[in-house]
């Protein structure tokens, strides 16, 4: 059993993370999430996670964005500092909205929409999250278009109950072993996760 | 005198804790973790230690040894408190009890023992040969009896003076709406406004003179804070609020905010006395901004006085703990398990002392710990019936 700690942007990248630790080779223990809604706190605390992960395992997970490719902003974030091996960072393309959608049967099921309508390579969506809540207008779903897309005059950007819905799907829908043949940076993430190897405070000075 | 360190063994829902404390203590745990359950072990001691007060009121007052003996414990149903102080003139002390109950007749809180330690020397142990001849005797502690206690009195006065405070703002503006049978000493301001009434002019003016520093920099429009008994001898507070009337008008407490209430009551006992403090949740009806302040506003009460003075409080504010000044010796972590609640100080587990390294404040680095994993599910719990 391997314990782990979490980083990471919001309440939906959160339970993406805990699945991916749930279902995949190795079993983890998760102690503690940290997350402050978005992206800024984790840029600032990046430092600290890193050097932090000597004593205990961080799986830290950041949404791309407009930050260029992977490597980018890995490199732009952590500057002169060497990664500790124990500090798995992973970058989703562009959000991690688009691992939702990469499971394209079951998400168009979920909202009620035409499987056509989602891209078969979802790390190419530019901008998910848009994508995703106008894929929603669609639905023939009344509770789920409530849900996720922002009334009229709002000025929130996603619906009431967004990170809910989603979450639920993640939690009781989402296929990592679909989603993650449409997702290049979902299977690497996997991938990457499969293959850790905990090094313990002893030996990892 | 200050408390240094807390043993405790089957009480409420802590089977055994252990932890030593520094003189401000912020306790952080989820919710039904035992944070009101830990600091009720020192209102339970000053229960004892008050003048009226004794082992079997304290306990009787709380229900019963049954209500008070931890749930999961199992072979050792005795309680046992154990407090190690230290007071001005680097006295050590140690006060330890357990109590059981009786096992026939009125089921009376029994002491199974009761011992004080004195830099090191054992200066009382009961039971003692007295108390093996007449069992009665170990329904009482020594501590809540005058003719007993000359020895130790220090704790007694300690354990008596200890303050508590968690003010409902609702229960100051309509007291009438809930006068009942009413609690001892008060503990949710119920009677405030006749604490305020009953303390020496000068005293009150003062404490309000300060407490109206607070408010008039937390309320911008609030200007003068005063207290008034009312033609019929009632006691009022009052607040003069500046408006577009050149003289503004004066609001009696049952128009003022809830914050502002609260702000009012934490200042009056932060003012009060010099002995322990306990505080429920200080944060509650504040606004971010002020809560942030708490901490270092705490600190420079209390360490104005001319004796230190400890101050314990319960806390899930992430804007009370974003405090840099806030150590991670400072924090009392609970978690819960099947085997009751763990209390452990949060710079003693490993990955909290790195982040803490790391330059995150002890909010950051110590509450996403206490949120429940369960959470995660509540997305996904259906609340109501034919929901899709």
């Amino acid at each position: 059993m391997i314990p782990i700690n979490i980083a990471c942007e919001d309440p939906l990248s959160e339970a993406v993370a805990l699945k991916i630790l749930k279902e995949g080779q190795r079993v983890f223990t998760v102690g503690a999430v940290y997350r402050k809604n978005g992206k800024t706190y984790l840029k600032q605390k990046v430092n600290g996670f890193n050097k932090a992960s000597r004593g205990m395992p961080y799986l830290f997970l950041v949404d791309l964005d407009n930050d260029g490719c992977p490597p980018e902003l890995i490199n732009s974030w952590m500057g002169d500092q060497t990664k500790n091996p124990n500090f798995i960072f992973r970058v989703a393309v562009e959000e991690i909205e688009a691992w939702i959608l990469a499971d394209i049967e079951n998400f168009s099921s979920f909202i009620g929409v035409n499987t056509a309508l989602i891209p078969s390579e979802s790390d190419t969506i530019h901008n998910p999250k848009e994508f995703l809540i106008n894929l929603v207008k669609s639905s023939s779903k009344r509770e789920i278009k409530a849900s996720i897309i922002p009334s009229k005059n709002s000025t929130a950007k996603v619906g009431p109950n967004y990170n809910g819905k989603l979450i639920e799907f993640v939690n009781t829908r989402w296929s990592l072993t679909v989603a993650q043949r449409r997702s290049k940076s979902l299977g690497k993430t996997i991938n990457a996760i499969n293959s850790f190897t905990y090094q313990s405070a002893a030996t990892n000075e | 005198m200050l408390v240094e360190r807390i043993i405790l063994k089957n009480w409420r829902n802590f089977k055994h804790v252990d932890v030593e404390v520094v003189e401000r203590i912020f306790l952080v745990g989820p919710n039904a973790s035992g944070k009101s359950n830990f600091l009720d072990v020192f209102r339970f001691l000053r229960d004892i230690a008050k003048p009226g007060g004794g082992l079997q009121k304290a306990v009787i007052d709380r229900g019963g040894i049954s209500k008070i003996r931890c749930l999961a414990a199992r072979k050792y149903p005795d309680i046992e408190i154990e407090i190690h102080m230290s007071d001005d003139s680097e006295t050590k002390w140690q006060y330890a009890i357990g109590i059981k109950q009786e096992s026939r007749g009125y089921r009376n809180a029994l002491l199974v023992y009761e011992k004080v330690v004195k830099n090191g020397e054992l200066i009382l142990n009961r039971p003692d040969e007295d108390d093996n001849n007449d069992e009665l005797r170990l329904t009482q502690t020594y501590i809540e009896q005058i003719i007993a206690n000359q020895p130790f009195r220090d704790i007694q006065k300690f354990f008596g003076a200890i303050g508590y405070l968690h003010l409902v703002p609702q229960l100051v503006k309509n007291p009438y709406a809930f006068k009942g049978q009413g609690l001892d000493d008060d503990p949710f301001g119920l009677s405030f406004l006749d604490k305020v009434a009953k303390t020496h002019e000068r005293l009150r003016n003062s404490k309000l003179k300060k407490i109206e520093a607070v408010l008039r920099l937390a309320i911008p429009q609030l200007k003068r804070l005063s207290f008034q008994m009312d033609d019929t001898g009632f006691p009022h507070l009052q607040a003069l609020y500046e408006h577009w009337r050149p003289t503004g008008a004066y609001q009696q407490e049952d128009q003022f905010s809830d914050g502002t209430l609260r702000i009012i009551g934490l200042m009056w006992v932060l003012l009060e006395g010099d002995s322990l403090l306990l505080l429920e949740e200080p944060e509650l009806s504040l606004n971010a901004g002020i809560v942030e302040k708490l901490p270092g506003l705490i600190f420079r009460i209390i360490s104005s006085k001319k004796k230190n003075r400890q101050i314990m409080l319960s806390t899930h504010s992430s804007d009370l703990l974003s405090d840099p000044g806030i150590g991670g010796e400072e924090i009392l972590l609970l978690s819960t398990s099947r085997d009751g609640t763990e209390i452990r100080v949060a710079s003693s587990i490993l990955d909290v002392k790195e982040l803490l390294s790391q330059g995150f404040s002890v909010g950051d680095a110590v509450l996403p710990r206490v949120n429940p994993r369960g959470l995660f599910h509540l997305d996904e719990l259906s609340l109501f019936e034919g929901e899709e």
